[in-house]
Order: structure tokens, then sequence, then C-alpha cells
């Protein structure tokens, strides 16, 4: 099975590194999709969550607030902002994330629409975990 | 002759102060640790956006005419305001490292007014902050605590004011001066054109033939990576300036616990000299006395 390396960057540091079968993005033109061998983009990347299939088909999800992506061939670099993937021990952990992200998302001063969606997603990833 | 009382004083209180020194030492030391690795993993995000931006202004320049434009780039003709934005400690006992910092500002301010330029300072740090009002000049925007706890955030809005007044032609150069860290033992001035961005830094790279922009404009595109490569670079100066610091802090501790030894060391023999002094001045009295009762 094939594999496509992503990296996810944020100022403060590396938080994302591995191999992944797909990738999901929110794109400034609509939400994309990346698999292994994909064509060469580079795009913005607006408020949103960063859905991330992993190589042993476990899921990860990252919500972001400003970012681009750069795709190649077989690697993608996501340089974000700032950035709260949404994972946790506990359900404490995971509820504090979920916090986190909300204000990250709050401060981006998007449109309260998007907002919304956005929301409804994470929480929507957060129950999954 | 020096009072044996007041020389053994004279010790302890040396004894003291190394204490502290070397207390200081060793948490300068520690916080160098961890600023050292913050800066570690910025580097990842600035070798990224480098390489992006490097791609970028390939593709922009092979396929374009002109080259890059765009006001990020443009030599300003004739030089009328300039922004220095400065980086110093807030705090002090690190050596030479504000002065230098502040020596160096005040060479260039020299500089650009003999050009005929109006030079505006922007400082962090209260160090700068405090030197330039005391010398009574004007700071166009001033702003503590930033040095000594970095974040992105606070970093960014600081520098959108400059980027926003050079955007709308108020400012035609801007200019970003900080001490930076070069090793566990030295710093290093480090001035960096801010603006307008200095094409040569992005080096040509192989770049895949077909690459798809979204959106489909590349102006937009590289005027949001711009932005944030300039806010990352105040970002990164933050946190190389507080690494240089603490390094700093650390050998002038490491020095003056070296000194305060010396001293220490000094003072003793002193002081043994005094007691030894005292006691033949008693036995000759004593001598004396008895010769004396003969």
């Amino acid at each position: 099975m094939d594999t496509l390396r992503l990296e996810i960057v944020t100022p403060e540091g590396l938080i994302f590194d591995g191999d992944v079968k797909s990738v999901t993005f929110p794109g400034e033109e609509g939400e994309f999709g990346v698999l292994p061998r994909h064509a060469a983009l580079l795009s913005l990347l607006k408020p949103g969550v960063i859905e991330i299939e992993k190589a042993d088909g476990s899921k990860e999800s990252i919500v972001i607030n400003w970012g681009h992506v750069k795709v190649d061939e077989n690697k993608a670099v996501a340089l974000v902002e700032g950035a709260v993937p949404l994972a946790g021990a506990s359900e404490s952990e995971i509820a504090k994330k979920l916090e986190e992200a909300k204000k990250l998302l709050e401060e981006s001063g998007e449109s309260k629409q998007l907002l919304g969606a956005v929301e409804a997603r994470i929480e929507k990833a957060a129950k999954l975990i | 002759m020096a009072n044996l009382k007041d020389i053994k004083r004279k010790i302890g209180s040396v004894k003291n102060t190394q204490k502290t020194t070397r207390a200081m030492k060793l948490v300068s030391t520690a916080k160098l640790r961890r600023a050292e690795q913050v800066a570690k993993r910025s580097k990842d995000f600035e070798d990224a956006i480098n390489a992006t931006l490097s791609e970028i202004a390939t593709i922009i320049k092979k396929y374009k005419v002109g080259g890059i434009k765009g006001r990020y780039f443009e030599e300003p003709e004739a030089l009328g305001v300039v922004d220095i934005i400065f980086i110093t400690a807030d705090k002090g006992l690190c050596g030479g490292f504000n002065y230098h910092t502040i020596k160096t500002v005040k060479a260039l301010i020299a500089e650009y007014e003999a050009k005929g330029a109006k030079v505006r300072l922007r400082a962090i740090g209260k160090k700068g902050i405090e030197y330039f009002n005391f010398q009574g000049r004007k700071l166009e925007d001033a702003v503590v605590g930033l040095s000594s706890s970095p974040n992105y955030k606070a970093a960014a809005e600081f520098i959108q004011k400059s980027l926003s007044d050079y955007l709308d032609g108020k400012v035609d150069k801007v200019i970003l001066i900080h001490n930076g860290y070069k090793n566990m033992i030295t710093q290093e001035m480090k001035m960096i054109d801010l603006l307008p961005i200095d094409t040569s830094r992005f080096s040509e790279k192989e770049v895949p033939s077909v690459m798809e922009l979204e959106p489909d404009e590349s102006e937009k595109v590289l005027d949001s990576l711009l932005n944030k490569y300039i806010e990352f670079n105040m970002y990164y100066a933050l946190i190389d300036s507080l690494a240089a610091e603490h390094s700093a802090r650390m050998q002038a501790m490491d020095a003056a616990t070296n000194n305060a030894k010396e001293m220490v060391r000094t003072l003793t023999i002193s002081y043994n000299k005094a007691r030894q002094e005292s006691i033949t001045t008693e036995l000759v009295e004593i001598i004396s006395g008895m010769e004396a009762m003969k």
C-alpha cells in the first residue's frame, strides 16, 4: 500500500511527522483530500480541520487556524500558524483540547458560519477518539 | 592597617555575592538549554517556509514576464522613513549584551540620518527602552515583556504595525536588529533588512514543471506567504535573542563568580597578614612589658 509522507510544522515546532494513507486539508478554495502520488500543488489553508489517516489505519485530527500546504509526489508539507491536535489519553484531556481548539478558531477572526461548521466537525471527530 | 573585623565582614559579603552569582549562572544555564530547544524546533518551520518561498520565487521568475514584483520587493528610490526594530533584554546583569545592541542601533541611526532619512525606533525590551527614554529620544513603539517570554502571536501583532505602515508607503525600509545566539559562549549581532525582502536569500530551486496554485493567483499566495515569513522572522529573532541573552548572562555570572573567588583569596591573604601583625604587636607588647618589669 502506498503511503505519503506528511509533515505539519508550526513556528513552535514539528507537530506531526509520519507516513499516512491519506489526508484531508481545509483549502482556501474548498476542502481537498490528498492521496499518495498527488500532483504537485501549493494551496493556502483556512481555519479548519486536517484529517489524517495514518499508515496503520488509525485516524487523527488536527485543528488549524491558518497555513499553507505544499504537495509533492510523495510528500506533503503543511506550514500552519496555530494548531491543536485532537488527541488525549483521557476524556478530560480531550475535552481540554476541544476547548483549546475552539479558542484557536474564535481568535482567527473568521465568519461565524464557517466556525460553526468547523466546530461541528471537531465535535464529531472528538467523539470518534 | 585594616581592621580584622572589617576584613572578615568583607570576606563574608563577597562570599554571599558569589553564592548569588553562582546560582544565577546555574539558572541561566538551565534557561539557555530550554531556549535553545525552542529555537531548534522553530528551525523546522524556517526551513520549510524558506523552501516554499524559494520554489514560488523560482516559478514566478521562470514563467512570469518581468520577474517578481510587488511592494514586498521594491527597493525604494529615496529613503524617506526608516523603521529600526531592535530587541534588548528586560533584565540586566548580562555583560555587554544590551549595550552592544544599543551601540549598533545608535550607529545605524547616525548612518541613516546622515543620508537624510527619518529614523523611527521600535523597541522591544526594557533595557533599550530605558536607555533611549533617558536620552530623550522618541520611541515609535515600545514593548516590555516580549523579549523575556516570546510568543508568536504577540510578535506577529508587533510586526504587523510596521508591515502595514510599509505597505501603505509610510515607511520605506524596515531593519531588525538583535543580538543573536551563536553558541554557548558567543553572541553575534544580527542585522536583517526585513523589508524590502532581499530576494537573494531565496535560492533558485529545482521545481516540478507543473505546480498547481490554489487560489490560482500567484501574487495572492505569495503575499500571504510573505506576510507569514515576516512574522516568523520577527518571532525567530525574539527566541534567538532570548537564547543569546541567557548565554550572555551565564558568561557574565561565571566571570563574576570567578572574580569573587579571586577577591576572597586576596582578602583572605590580607586577613591572615593582619592577624599575624596583630599577634606580633601583642607579643612585642607583652615582651616589652616583661622587660620593663625586670
